[in-house]
C-alpha cells in the first residue's frame, strides 16, 4: 500500500512538471504519511543525505568546471586537438571529438563540457560546411565521456548511492573508469570518421607539423593537468578524493586568473554564483534522494525486484541485459544524478548476486546514464547541443546511429568483460 | 507488532543482528506470536545518529548503535567508553550488569530511550603499518579516529595527530598513506573494513571497551502494558548471553583470519598509555558524578 | 514591490552562498595544510564544512526555485492548451511552495529537538543542522508565491543575479 502510493504519487508529480527533487520530497511526504509516521523522518534523511565529507567533491568539482568554462580554457584545447588530427578526413569533427573528451577530463560535466565546447565548435564546423546535425552529434556524445573521468561528480554521487551495500572506493571507481573513457574515446572517433567519409567530407589543409603540436599543447597543458593532480594527488595519499577537488578548484583558479589571465572579475563571480546554483540543484537532489533510499530498503523494494527478475530468469547475462534495459528506459526521460541514485539501491544488489562488482556496476551504470542524456525525450546535453546547433532534437536524430553504436559498445563490453573496468584498479590498488 | 530495529553491520551473520533476531524469537514465543522483531541491519534506515534520533521521535521502535554516538546525548554513557578503565572482558560484564549499568540505563531513559541490552563489541586497539610498542610510537603518527571529540582527545593524549574521517575512506586512506593508523577491534580490521590488507600490525593497546547498546523507543514503549514490557525485557536479557558467546565466537574465527593473512600481534606496554590518559579523564569525567561512577567502575571486583 | 523585495533576498542568498562556498574550499584547504605542514590535522574544519555545505545547498535550492533552475520534465505540459497549461503551472508552484513549508516546519521541529545535543567537533548545537531548512523553507515560499502572482499577471520572474 505505501509503495503504490510512492509509486503513484512520484510518477503523477513527475509527469505533471514538478521539479525531480520536489517530486520525490512531496511523494516520500505522502508515502510516511500513509505509513503512519512522523513526517520529520523525510528531512531528517534530507539533511542527512547531504552531509557526507565525500559529497564536498560535489560543489568542487561544480565550481571548477564553472571556472573551465569560463576561463578559456576550452579554446587552448580546441586549439591543440585541431594541430593533431585536424588535417584528416572530416578532421574538425575529430578534433572536436578529441578536444571534448580533454575538456570532459577537466570539466568532469557533459553539461558543462558541450556547453564550452559546443559554443566554440559547432559554429565553426557549420563556417567550415559541415552539416549541424554531425556537428552536433560529434560534439554531444565526446562529452559523454567527462562523465567518466576523474573529475566527474557524478562519479562521486555513485560511490556515495552505493552506501550500505558495497564499500567503493572513489579512487576505485577513478581507476575503473579510465580505461573505458579511453575506449569510448576511440570508438567515438572511428564513429566520426566513419560519417565523416560516408558523407564525403572534404579534407582540410595539411598537417601543421609537431612544432604547432607541441606549442599548442604547452598552451593546454596547465589546464590538462588538473587531471594528473587529482589522480597523483590520491594515489600518492596526499589528498583524499574530496580534498583532490578542492585542489582542483585552487588550480583552475591559478590557470585562469594568472598562468591565462582569461577570467575576469566578472568571470569569477558568476563561476561562484553558477556553482552555487548548480550545488543546490544537485545536492538537494541527492538528500531528498535518502528519504527514497529510507522507502526502499523499509518495503524490501530491491528484494522484491530481485526475486520479480528472478523469476523470469536465472541466467546473468539476461539479468544483466534486463538491468542495462530497465535503466536505459528510466534514462530516456530521467537525468543522470537522479537515477544514479533511485536505482542504484535497487540494482546493484541484484547485479552483485549475479556475480557483478560494484564497481565494475558503476561504471556500466555511468555509461548507461550517459547513454539518456543524448536520448529523447528528456536529454539535457541533447537539448544543450541542439541550441547551439539550432536545430531540433528530430534533425539531429539522421547521424546519431553510429555514435550510438559507439556508446553501446562500450556498454556491453563493460557489462560483459569485468576486466575493462576491474583490471586498472587492482593493478593499482594491490601492488 | 512487528517492532522495527536497525543495524548498521552489513553482515547478516554480525553477533549484534543474530542478537536481536534470537531476542525478536524470544519474545515471539513468551507473547504467543504476538511480537516479533524485523531487523534492518546494513544501515538501511540510517546511520547511528540517524536511527538514535528516530526512535527518540518515535518512527523506530528500537536500534543497535555503538554507546559512543550517545554521550552527546547522556553524559552517563561516557563511561564505558573511557580509555584503559576496564581490567578485562569479565570485569566490564560485572560493571554492566550491575548498579552501574542501571544508572546509565536510566540517564538514557530520561532522555527518552528504554536501554534494553549492552552488547559485547570487544576491545578496540591501533592497528598501524609500524610496530606500537610504547605510547612514545605513536607520537605524531597520523591516526584515524571516530569523528567524536572523546576520540579526538584519546589520540590526542597519545601524542597523536588524531585525524578524523569517515569510515568508509579509512582503507584507501591507510593504503595511500594518508594516515599511519587507525583503531578499532578485530571484526572490523579483519572482514568488516579489511584494513588488515593495508595495515599489519595489529597492536594490542585494548585501549577502550564500548559496548554496544539496544535501545527502545520510550514513545513505543509507553504503549505497551506492564506485563508485555517485562516480556521484552526478559527476551532482551536472555539475547545479552547469546551475543556474548557469539561475539566471543566471532572474534576467534575473525583474529584466525586476519593471523593467516600475515598480521602480527603486538604486545603492547599499557601502562605506558595509561599514564597518558589524564588529561582525557579531566576533560570527560570531570563532574563529581562523574568521578563517583569511575570510582565506582575502579572499585568492582 | 513584492517582486523587489524577492529580488533582493535571492540576490543576498546568493551571495551569502558564494562567501560560504568560498570559506568552505578554504576550509579543506586549511585541512591538507594542517595534516602536513603542521602534522596537527584541525579536526573542527570536516565538521564545518559539512555545516557549511547545508547552508550552501538551502541558498541554492531557494534561488533555484526562484529561478527556475531545478531539474523537471516539462513534455507533457507543452502539449497542452495555453489556458490549462498555466492553471498546471500554478498547481506546481503550490506544491513546490508545500514542500517548502513543510521543510520549514520540520526544520524547525528539529532544530529545537537538537538545541540541547552538542555538535561533535565543533562548539554549537547540533540543532543548527536543521537551521537552514528553515530558511530554505521560508524562500521557497515566498518565490513560489511571486511566481504564482507573476502567472496570473502574464509576467515572468527574471532572475535578480546572473
Ligand atoms: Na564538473
Ligand atoms: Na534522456
Amino acid at each position: 500500500m505505501e509503495l503504490t502510493v510512492l509509486g503513484v504519487s512520484f510518477s503523477l508529480l513527475l509527469l505533471i512538471g514538478v521539479p525531480v527533487g520536489f517530486a520525490v520530497g512531496l511523494s516520500s511526504v505522502a508515502t510516511i504519511i500513509a505509513a503512519g509516521l512522523p513526517v520529520a523522518v523525510v528531512f531528517q534523511k534530507m539533511v542527512g543525505g547531504m552531509q557526507v565529507f565525500s559529497f564536498l567533491a560535489i560543489p568542487f568539482f561544480i565550481f571548477a568546471g564553472e571556472l573551465m568554462l569560463h576561463g578559456g580554457i576550452a579554446q587552448r584545447i580546441v586549439r591543440f586537438a585541431n594541430s593533431l588530427v585536424g588535417h584528416v578526413r572530416g578532421g574538425l569533427g575529430m578534433s572536436n571529438v578529441l578536444g571534448c573528451t580533454l575538456f570532459g577530463g577537466v570539466a568532469g560535466s557533459p553539461l558543462a563540457d558541450v556547453s564550452a565546447m559546443g559554443s566554440v565548435m559547432i559554429p565553426l564546423m557549420k563556417k567550415e560546411g559541415y552539416d549541424t546535425d554531425y556537428a552536433v552529434n560529434v560534439t554531444t556524445h565526446a562529452s559523454l565521456v567527462g562523465a567518466l573521468m576523474p573529475t566527474s561528480h557524478n562519479l562521486i554521487l555513485y560511490t556515495l548511492a552505493t552506501a550500505g551495500i558495497a564499500s567503493v572506493s572513489v579512487l576505485g571507481m577513478i581507476l575503473a573508469c579510465l580505461i573505458p573513457a579511453v575506449l569510448l574515446t576511440l570508438l567515438n572517433l572511428l564513429a566520426a570518421y566513419g560519417v565523416a567519409v560516408q558523407r564525403g567530407y572534404p579534407t582540410r589543409g595539411a598537417f601543421k607539423g609537431w612544432g604547432e603540436v607541441f606549442n599548442s599543447f604547452m598552451a593546454a597543458l596547465p589546464g590538462l593537468l588538473i587531471i594528473a593532480i587529482i589522480l597523483v594527488g590520491i594515489l600518492s595519499g596526499v589528498f583524499t578524493a574530496t580534498e583532490s577537488a578542492a585542489t582542483a578548484v585552487l588550480w583552475a583558479l591559478l590557470v585562469t586568473g594568472l598562468a591565462y589571465r582569461s577570467l575576469s572579475w566578472k568571470d569569477f563571480i558568476a563561476s561562484c554564483a553558477k556553482a552555487c546554483k548548480t550545488t543546490g540543484v544537485v545536492l538537494f537532489l541527492i538528500g531528498i534522494s535518502a528519504a527514497f533510499g529510507y522507502f526502499l530498503a523499509m518495503y524490501e523494494v530491491p528484494q522484491r525486484t530481485g526475486d520479480l527478475m528472478a523469476s523470469f530468469t536465472q541466467t546473468p547475462w539476461m539479468i544483466f541485459l534486463s538491468v542495462n534495459i530497465i535503466l536505459f528506459l528510466l534514462g530516456t526521460f530521467l537525468d543522470m544524478a537522479p537515477t544514479l541514485l533511485i536505482c542504484t539501491p535497487i540494482f546493484l544488489p541484484i547485479c552483485q548476486k549475479y556475480g557483478m562488482d560494484a564497481s565494475q556496476f558503476g561504471v556500466m551504470m555511468l555509461l548507461n546514464c550517459a547513454l539518456g542524456l543524448n536520448t529523447p525525450p528528456v536529454g539535457s546535453t541533447q537539448f544543450v547541443g541542439c541550441a547551439i546547433g539550432g536545430i531540433s532534437v528530430g534533425e539531429v536524430m539522421r547521424s546519431i546511429w553510429p555514435f550510438y553504436g559507439a556508446l553501446l559498445a562500450c556498454l556491453m563490453l563493460v557489462t560483459y568483460v569485468p576486466a575493462f573496468s576491474l583490471w586498472l584498479p587492482h593493478f593499482v590498488m594491490f601492488n | 507488532t512487528e517492532f522495527k530495529s536497525s543495524d548498521v553491520h552489513n553482515s547478516d551473520d554480525y553477533p549484534t543482528v543474530t542478537a536481536v533476531k534470537f531476542m525478536g524469537e524470544q519474545l515471539n514465543k513468551a507473547s504467543g506470536g504476538k511480537h516479533s522483531i524485523k531487523v534492518f541491519n546494513k544501515g538501511a534506515l540510517g546511520t547511528e545518529k540517524e536511527t538514535i534520533d528516530q526512535v527518540k521521535i518515535g518512527a523506530l521502535d528500537m536500534t543497535r548503535v555503538n554507546i559512543s554516538p550517545m554521550n552527546s546525548i547522556c553524559a552517563k554513557t561516557n563511561i564505558p567508553v573511557l580509555p584503559f578503565l576496564f581490567r578485562s572482558v569479565d570485569h566490564l560484564h560485572k560493571v554492566l550488569d550491575g548498579p552501574i549499568g542501571a544508572e546509565i540505563a536510566k540517564d538514557c531513559e530520561a532522555q527518552g530511550f528504554v536501554l534494553l541490552a549492552y552488547y559485547d563489541s570487544g576491545s578496540r586497539s591501533i592497528y598501524s603499518k609500524k610496530p606500537v610498542k610504547t605510547v612514545a610510537d605513536t607520537k605524531g603518527m597520523k591516526i584515524r579516529v571516530q569523528q567524536s571529540d572523546l576520540w579526538v582527545a584519546v589520540a590526542g593524549a597519545m601524542g597523536a595527530n588524531p585525524t578524523p574521517m569517515p569510515a568508509g575512506e579509512v582503507l584507501t586512506a591507510l593504503k595511500t598513506g594518508l594516515v599511519d593508523a587507525a583503531e578499532n577491534n578485530y571484526p572490523s580490521y579483519g572482514s568488516g573494513f579489511r584494513h588488515f590488507e593495508a595495515a599489519k600490525y595489529y597492536n594490542k593497546t585494548e585501549h577502550s571497551m564500548a559496548p554496544e547498546v539496544l535501545l527502545f523507543s520510550k514513545l513505543s514503549w509507553d504503549k505497551l502494558p506492564k506485563a508485555e514490557q517485562d516480556m521484552v525485557r526478559a527476551a532482551a536479557t536472555a539475547s545479552v548471553d547469546f551475543n556474548r558467546k557469539a561475539w566471543a565466537a566471532y572474534e576467534k574465527k575473525e583474529f584466525d583470519m586476519v593471523k593467516a593473512a600475515g598480521s602480527e600481534i603486538v604486545e603492547v606496554d599499557k601502562k605506558s598509555f595509561q599514564d597518558a590518559m589524564a588529561p582525557v579523564y579531566e576533560k570527560f569525567a570531570a563532574t563529581p558524578d562523574m568521578k563517583r561512577l569511575v570510582k565506582a567502575v575502579q572499585d568492582t571486583k | 514591490m513584492y517582486t523587489r523585495l524577492c529580488a533582493t533576498l535571492s540576490k543576498l542568498s546568493l551571495m551569502l552562498a558564494v562567501v560560504g562556498l568560498i570559506v568552505l574550499i578554504a576550509c579543506v584547504q586549511y585541512q591538507v595544510i594542517g595534516r602536513y605542514v603542521f602534522n596537527d590535522t584541525p579536526t573542527w574544519a570536516e565538521a564545518l564544512a559539512l555545516l557549511l555545505v547545508l547552508y550552501i545547498t538551502s541558498l541554492g535550492v531557494a534561488v533555484g526555485v526562484r529561478d527556475a533552475g531545478h531539474i523537471g520534465m516539462d513534455s507533457i505540459i507543452t502539449l497542452l492548451p495555453e489556458r490549462l497549461r498555466l492553471k498546471l503551472e500554478i498547481v506546481i508552484h503550490v506544491l513546490v511552495g508545500a514542500f517548502g513549508a513543510l521543510m520549514a516546519y520540520n526544520g524547525y521541529v528539529w532544530a529545537v529537538l537538537k538545541w540541547n545535543d552538542q555538535k561533535p567537533m565543533l562548539p554549537v548545537p547540533s540543532g543548527v543542522d536543521y537551521v537552514p531548512l528553515v530558511i530554505a523553507g521560508v524562500l521557497v515560499v515566498l518565490f513560489t508565491i511571486e511566481h504564482v502572482i507573476a502567472l496570473v499577471q502574464g509576467k515572468e520572474v527574471v532572475p535578480a543575479w546572473n
